[in-house]
């Protein structure tokens, strides 16, 4: 089992440091245990968006590739420090990676109290709907009069504290095994679309190997590796002939988001028509390249409906796939369509996605003609999303951005009309 | 006339909890005077041990050492008081010690309809730390919910009852730190302890 720790603190000398660091050593035969530092991460600023530094990129990929999440936290004025907070928060504003991980909280500190509030304090946190981390309930751990608590060798000198503190990290083993079987369990009524690898590692032969997918700079990497036509190179086209410069001109300025995810769920492409949050379904230049996997935030029910989706594409079961998003409104109808893409010879190259806000075009077209919408009591579909619609899938990226949990941050659209009145914080678009 | 300084609790640079303390500050002229207080650019805490404070720190201090009273607008991220807020509010708290026995009026605005609520109670339960020790103003909440839509284009509140009810708590909260300077027996050794805390040196 891989596990990761997280001390929430800065300071030079942390005790809770000490503590995980103790874990790691003492419990290597429960679980593998690697330590995160956050050290580097900027304050939050929702006006200075640093969700793509390195610092915030490294936790959220250490974090997604653990099966676990193990938080020390220390207790500032009754509550977590601020640094740790303000990990959270960029974890739970554009990213998601603690959504369904499950966490362990300890603590220590100087004096008998042990962290009590801030662990408190940090499972209220934890809950919130942004962050939506799935933390082992009970068997707290507060550390208390920690300067007396460790031997010269950085080792705990209570029995009784290691006793207990074996049995919680016993506990946690194996609450993580269940949460995260019940996760993986979920799509288990498919239709064989479990198999849908979205890891994408299967290698076809357009895969361009030897390149990290998650790398930011894949696209640069993988031109160079393939020597890339472009700028006035020409391509010639069916039917057509262009270049690079006039093929991206006029992607570009196509009035449709486009996404190219091939026939090994790579997402290789999409048309960069502006900054991300300009974008109907946000995508960033640092994801071209990424596996399916990567782009969508990993939540089973998210994963399955991706992978029934691509697989219908694939067999050919559907031709096309269309979605509204949660959220649309009277003005704005924002849908994602998913077309299965084939070569001549019809063998699947994989899935078109694009993605169009059709309200524009309605309007026009009612001014052009002189009419009006009339609402139909009976019709089943509405302009508000209804809350047993499932939630558009591959644009689990863009909705899962929308975070209801903090009231203040700008991203958030409006939670879906069948959302209880404080819809951010039960219903969440990603539920 | 009562002097308070008005803490905007985020450093996000547009915010409706800013737009209420504006609106505190002209609407309430003539009865104190508001100086708001940005929390913006101070650097991540990190317990530093001989280190000099940031003067940006000591200037703030300064501020509410000098102030009858203070107001903080908190949002709300992830059902808590935000990082940035709880920073500064750790910096206040390490060798300067300005909000012992300090009245303090919480207020809060939220996009969704629950104003805020929970991280109201969060930013009550760090000031009532004993590095803090602030005297908040107790039973009253004032949680402005929806406030995207709660403010014309002059800055004003539309709606009456919202209105009302803070100019109602804005005068408990001039009679309340009216009060305030006379609970004043244990100040001296209240602000003592406060600099004198320290769990690193708890026996």
């Amino acid at each position: 089992m891989k596990l990761v720790g997280i001390a929430g603190s800065v300071a030079d000398k942390s005790y809770n440091r000490m503590l995980l660091k103790y874990m790691t050593t003492h419990f290597s035969d429960l679980a593998d245990i690697e330590m995160l530092d956050i050290k580097d991460v900027p304050l939050f600023n929702e006006s200075d968006d640093q969700t793509n530094s390195d610092a915030v990129q490294y936790l959220k990929h250490k974090i997604e590739a653990a099966d676990g999440v193990i938080i020390a936290t220390p207790e500032h004025n009754h509550t977590i420090t601020a640094s740790l907070k303000s990990v959270i928060e960029w974890l739970s504003y554009k990213i998601h990676p603690l959504d369904g991980k499950p966490v362990m909280i300890v603590g220590a500190s100087y004096y008998n109290q042990g962290s009590s509030r801030a662990q408190l304090n940090l499972r209220q946190i934890l809950e919130a709907p942004g962050v939506n981390a799935v933390v082992l309930p009970g068997h707290e751990f507060l550390l208390g009069n920690v300067k007396e608590a460790f031997d010269a060798d950085d080792n705990l000198k209570d029995e009784g504290t290691i006793n207990f503190l074996q049995s919680t990290m016993q506990k946690f083993v194996k609450f993580v095994t269940v949460i995260n079987s019940m996760e993986k369990s979920a799509p288990k009524d498919d239709d064989g679309a479990d198999s849908e690898d979205l890891g994408a590692t299967g290698k076809i032969s357009t895969t361009v190997e030897g390149i990290d997918m998650n790398a930011p700079d894949w696209v640069e990497q993988a031109a160079k590796k393939t020597n890339a036509a472009e700028g006035n190179d020409y391509v010639k086209l069916d039917r057509g002939l262009l270049t690079v410069d006039q093929l991206n001109a006029f992607l570009n300025s196509m009035p449709l988001e486009l996404t190219y995810a091939d026939n090994s769920n790579q997402f290789i492409y999409y048309n960069k028509m502006g900054p991300a949050e300009d974008m109907l379904a946000r995508r960033t230049p640092d994801q071209a390249g990424d596996p399916l996997s990567t782009v969508h935030p990993m939540k089973a029910r998210v994963i399955k409906h991706v992978k029934q989706v691509i697989h219908a594409l694939r067999t050919g079961a559907s031709q096309e796939v269309r979605m509204p998003v949660p959220g649309n409104t009277a003005d704005k109808y924002v849908v994602h369509n998913y077309r299965a893409m084939h070569d001549p010879d019809g063998n699947y190259m994989g899935v078109n996605e694009n993605v169009v806000d059709i309200m524009p075009m309605i309007k026009w077209y009612l001014k052009q003609t002189g009419q009006k919408l009339e609402g139909n009591p009976d019709a089943t579909t509405s302009a508000s999303v209804k809350a047993e619609e499932p939630a558009p899938v591959a644009d689990a990226s863009s909705s899962a951005s929308v975070d209801d949990g903090a009231e203040e941050k700008p991203a958030a659209k409006p939670a879906p009309a069948a959302t209880p009145s404080d819809g951010y914080s039960s219903a969440s678009v990603n539920d | 006339m009562d002097k308070f300084v008005a803490m905007v609790g985020t450093n996000a640079k547009t915010s409706t909890n800013r737009t209420l303390l504006q609106y505190m500050k002209r609407h309430f002229a003539d009865q104190a005077e508001l100086q708001l207080m940005e929390i913006t650019d101070l650097p991540l805490f990190n317990k530093p041990e001989n280190s000099p404070i940031p003067p940006q720190v000591v200037t703030m201090a300064t501020a509410i050492d000098d102030a009858d009273g203070v107001i903080i607008a908190t949002p709300e991220y992830d059902h808590s008081a935000p990082a940035a807020l709880m920073n500064a509010l750790e910096w206040l708290s390490h060798r300067v010690h300005p909000f012992v026995d300090k009245p303090v009026m919480i207020v809060g605005a939220s996009y969704g309809s629950l104003g805020s609520s929970r991280a109201q109670a969060h930013l009550r339960q760090i000031l009532d730390s004993p590095e803090l020790r602030a005297r908040i103003m107790p039973s009253s909440e004032y949680l402005l919910g929806h406030s995207l839509q709660a403010f014309d284009d002059k800055g004003n509140l539309t709606d009456a009852k919202d209105a009302k009810k803070l100019d109602g708590l804005f005068k408990d909260f001039l009679t309340f730190v009216k009060f305030s300077g006379e609970l004043n027996n244990a100040t001296g050794l209240n602000k003592k302890e406060a600099k004198d805390f320290d769990w690193s040196t708890l026996e």
